[in-house]
């Protein structure tokens, strides 16, 4: 059984600073779940805590049933993929996949048999006599991926692996990692994968299950759709989905079924009033993804129209950000680029409808950041 | 203005003058030298290769002096070098006083080539001296050090091998190279900290290696302070470096071309050894490009 | 949902914990121990000589500890005053006249050529680079014979001099090479600016590259203070009145050809001399060790 079991861990360091504050976490066996959160969030921390890289300063980590926390990493049954691939630069690739088999006594056919099955699967044949600096980026990649492949460990660690690739890299490295993972499944070697970045693009479409962190706790563990859809938090609301969600400070009007954002009064749809009673003549945060905004044009759900001022345009190609003003408060919002219809002249300061869907709208409380319509 | 060529050799104009003057002029004038007799009171007299026929068919003294500086350089250059990796390798680690620890083992090396030194390591390992005191307190006869020709090359051995503090320091510099994933993705895959160490670091730092051995080589062929003022090249020859015999056959007696020949004989020596050390270099030593994977 | 935890489970893995932390501290404790170990050998020598030189002749060549059980500073000044008609005031004085020019020379003429490495073109410039390097390995010895005939031609016997202009034409290649090193790592940013700003080249290097080479410079220092301090050959060879004599042949003539040696002035002189190098070495201890490890380093 290879599931990841994390009970109140915690890590405090030999000055006193607590970097992880008893995270309670279970990963299911032959899941892919993502770590991601801000630089110094501690996601590398809980990995390398799990790889036995860093002791566990509270708490216990199990891998299946045991208990881990004091095993060495040889000991835990995992395998780990550097940010810096981490390739000994002194042996062939060959050498550099079968070290580790090497030295627990493998035979020398068996290995033999191990490091060309991940050659094949990760399409490096070529690459088994080469030496690592002469390789590029994402060859390197693979083959510090391979050499977590031959090791049949019960848990993959990854830590923030494509963020030394540029960006087409990084793309094609996500796809080929992700089908990776989904084919060992289907062949009947499921593999549990720990993954850790900072780019939530990464964690949406790899994750099965993503975990945001922030500064030692986890905000939020759930499904990449639930995250998008139901954001537990404002940190997680503003830290998923690209681009950002629109945040704005919003007045619960008396009558609690109207929020006042920028001089406009909105609609609240009507199964969520009951949730703002608490909220009524008070500020909440209110937040609403680009993609639910629409620039006037036809659209099939129901919207609320505004008026706002233009501020500029960022023509993607395929679709157009618009940026402009309700008041004073800024909003963005996504337009196919055919959609735009008599928004294209317009210029900076000129007057325009949008619509706000507001089924897909959020509150969040002020203090303390949690989302109020779940 | 940096590719103006003049402006450049101006600056580099008095290193010309003193290799010319001070380097190359003399290296091909002792070359001359040493086909001639010379007594400093006569002017040279051109004999041709009898110098060196001298020196490798008839002079005894020659072949003792060789063979201990052989010996010297045999023993003393592995034992500094290893000492100096080994010291680095225990002083490289997360260690409170590190800066202590590394600042005293480099003393030795600063004030070891001095004359005070070499009075003390005198001292210490006269008759009475400390190491014999030690010796006798852990129940050990006395060694006559200096007087006793099978162990007197001992003590100049020692006080070799007591300044491995220079080369320790680079080791340091070149161990804190080595980056710590490379020991953590070995420590996944299973390496103790031995293995660790011989499977990763040192084929790593092979360069280092390959460094500190050719220059602490070049080094003790050359020692001369230690030696002239502890055993003065006795007892019997035992500790009669070539650079003693060279100096002796130079200064003291002035067979300027005799002297000549034998300081070319050491340094071809130097050189061939050099030369074939660079040579087997490539199969054992590992040059790593700083390859940026981007 | 929680998995169930058998109690043999934490068992097994509790010994193995007591194991490795058993292990890390006992490699701690051993690498502590060998350091010290290998330190108190390393350094004992000079502090049981300077414990020595307080010593009475009987107790010096009986005793292992270092510390003394009454202060006698007599041989301290038996050993200054000598068996010879001067002082080691003379012979303090000497050492420092070769010292000074020499370390002063030194540091110009190499910065000027490192400079010229470092960052200009010139004729000759890889082959003379690698004249340079190929020095370095030369052993020097095959050099002092011709190089005293020469010094004689031009009358310098018994004067300072061979052993100081020699290296105001930057013939001390180790530092020319280290400085260049250290030169390399800098960028040429800086002087750029000032060169637009219309610094020509002597400026650049006295008002911007000066500054960033200090720890360089000062590792040069040092290393060519004691060195010097050091130097034995060199004096032995071109020096022949004792009033001339530096510190490092003064204490030879103090061992001499007798049999007697009186251990305890010597001793004394000793400590003292190797003072100024201490003194150097610890004020510039940081620099020092920086520098050396910057190129690689002579022993």
């Amino acid at each position: 059984m290879a599931q990841l079991n994390l009970k109140k861990i915690e890590k405090v360091y030999p000055n006193g600073f607590k970097a992880v504050h008893g995270i309670d976490l279970e990963i299911r066996d032959g899941e892919f779940m993502v770590f991601v959160g801000p630089s110094g969030c501690a996601k590398s921390t809980v990995l390398r805590m799990i790889a036995g890289l860093e002791s566990i300063s509270g708490g216990e980590l199990f891998i299946g049933n045991t208990v881990v926390n004091n095993l060495a990493p040889k000991q835990r049954g995992i395998a780990m993929v550097f940010q810096n691939y981490a390739l000994y630069p002194h042996m062939k690739v060959y050498d550099n996949l079968a070290f580790g088999l090497k030295l627990s006594g493998m035979k020398k056919a068996d290995i033999d048999v191990r490091v060309r099955d991940a050659a094949r699967l990760l399409e490096m044949d070529q690459l088994l006599d080469r030496y690592p600096k002469q390789l590029s980026g994402g060859q390197a990649q693979r083959v510090a991926v391979g050499r977590a492949i031959v090791k049949r460990p019960e848990v993959f660690l990854f830590d923030e692996p494509l963020s030394n690739l540029d960006a087409k890299l990084r793309a094609s490295m996500r796809v080929r990692l992700t089908e990776l993972h989904r084919t060992l499944r289907e062949k009947g070697h499921p593999s549990t994968v720990v993954y850790v970045t900072h780019d939530q693009v990464e964690a949406m479409t790899m994750g099965e299950r993503i975990c945001v962190l922030k500064d030692g706790t986890i905000q939020q563990v759930d499904t990449p759709t639930a995250l998008y859809e139901r954001p537990a938090n404002v940190f997680v609301a503003g830290f998923i989905g690209s681009p950002e969600m629109n945040l704005q400070e919003a007045q619960v009007d008396a009558d609690g079924a109207h929020l006042v954002v920028g001089g406009c009064r909105l609609e609240v749809p009507a199964h969520r009033i009951e949730r703002l009673k608490t909220q009524v003549g008070r500020t909440v945060k209110f937040g609403i993804r680009p993609e639910h905004i629409t620039a006037g044009g036809h659209s099939e759900v129901a919207v609320q129209r505004v008026e706002g001022t233009l501020r500029f345009m960022e023509h993607m190609g395929s679709e157009v950000f618009v940026h402009f003003t309700l008041g004073d408060k800024q909003f963005t919002c996504r337009v196919p680029s055919d959609q735009l219809g008599d928004l294209a002249p317009k210029q900076r300061g000129d007057k325009h409808h949008f619509g706000l869907q507001m089924h897909a709208c959020h509150a969040f409380d002020m203090d303390s950041g949690n989302n109020l319509f779940l | 203005m940096y590719e103006n060529k003049k402006i450049g050799f101006l600056f580099v104009l008095p290193f010309v003058l003193g290799v010319l003057g001070f380097k190359l002029f003399p290296f091909m004038m002792s070359f001359a030298l040493s086909f001639t007799q010379y007594d400093i009171i006569n002017s040279p007299q051109f004999i041709g290769l009898e110098n060196y026929e001298e020196l490798f068919f008839k002079d005894p003294l020659f072949r003792k002096s060789l063979w201990v500086t052989l010996t010297f350089v045999a023993i003393s250059v592995p034992l500094r070098v290893g000492f100096a990796l080994f010291v680095a390798h225990v002083l490289n680690f997360k260690l409170r006083g590190i800066n202590f620890f590394r600042s005293a083992y480099y003393l030795p090396s600063i004030l070891g080539g001095s004359i005070a030194a070499a009075v003390m390591w005198r001292f210490i390992f006269s008759q009475n001296g400390l190491v014999n005191i030690v010796l006798s307190k852990v129940g050990i006869e006395p060694i006559a050090w200096l007087a006793d020709e099978h162990y007197s090359i001992w003590t100049i051995i020692l006080l070799f091998t007591w300044q491995f503090g220079s080369a320790m320091v680079i080791f340091l510099a070149a161990l804190q190279n080595v980056p710590t994933s490379l020991y953590e993705a070995a420590e996944i895959d299973g390496a103790t900290k031995m293995q660790q160490f011989f499977k990763i670091t040192v084929p790593l730092i092979t360069p280092v290696i390959f460094f500190n051995m050719i220059m602490q080589m070049v080094h003790a062929f050359q020692e001369f302070n230690g030696p002239y003022m502890i055993t003065e090249g006795g007892p019997l020859h035992s500790t009669y470096l070539l650079s003693l015999y060279i100096y002796d056959q130079s200064f003291r007696y002035f067979n300027l071309g005799y002297g000549s020949a034998l300081s070319w004989i050491l340094f071809a020596l130097v050189g061939g050894l050099s030369a074939f050390s660079f040579f087997t270099s490539k199969y054992w030593v590992f040059y790593s490009s700083e390859k940026d994977h981007k | 949902m929680a998995a169930v935890l058998s109690s043999r489970d934490s068992v097994a893995s509790d010994a193995q914990a007591k194991r490795t932390l058993r292990g890390e501290r006992i490699s701690s404790v051993v690498r502590y121990v060998a350091l010290i170990i290998v330190g108190l050998i390393m350094l004992y020598p000079m502090i049981w000589l300077v414990g020595a030189s307080f010593k009475s002749n009987a107790e010096v060549f009986t005793e292992i500890g270092f510390w003394p059980s009454h202060f006698d500073f007599g041989a301290y000044a038996k050993g200054w005053k000598t068996s010879s008609e001067y002082t080691f005031a003379t012979y303090f004085l000497n050492s420092f006249l070769i010292i000074i020019p020499k370390v002063i020379v030194t540091v110009i003429s190499c910065v000027l050529v490192a400079y010229a490495f470092a960052r200009f073109e010139f004729w000759g410039k890889k082959a003379l680079f690698s004249i340079m390097v190929g020095t370095m390995m030369l052993p020097l010895i095959v050099l002092r014979l011709p190089q005293y005939l020469m010094f004689k031609q031009f009358d310098w016997i018994d004067s300072y001099l061979p052993l100081i202009v020699p290296s105001a034409f930057a013939t001390d290649t180790f530092f020319v090479f280290m400085l260049v090193q250290f030169l390399r790592g800098i960028p040429r940013d800086m002087e750029e600016a000032a060169q637009i700003d219309g610094c020509n080249p002597l400026q650049l290097l006295w008002y911007i590259l000066v500054p960033i080479l200090k720890p360089a410079i000062i590792s040069v220092v040092v290393f060519q203070f004691i060195w010097t301090m050091n130097d034995f050959m060199g004096p032995l060879i071109y020096l022949s009145s004792v009033e001339k004599y530096p510190v490092s042949l003064a204490l030879k003539m103090s061992i001499g050809a007798t049999e007697e040696v009186e251990w305890a002035s010597v001793i004394a002189i000793s400590v003292v001399a190797l003072v100024p190098s201490l003194v150097v070495f610890f004020l510039a201890q940081r620099h020092f060790i920086e520098g050396a490890t910057s190129s690689g380093i002579k022993g």
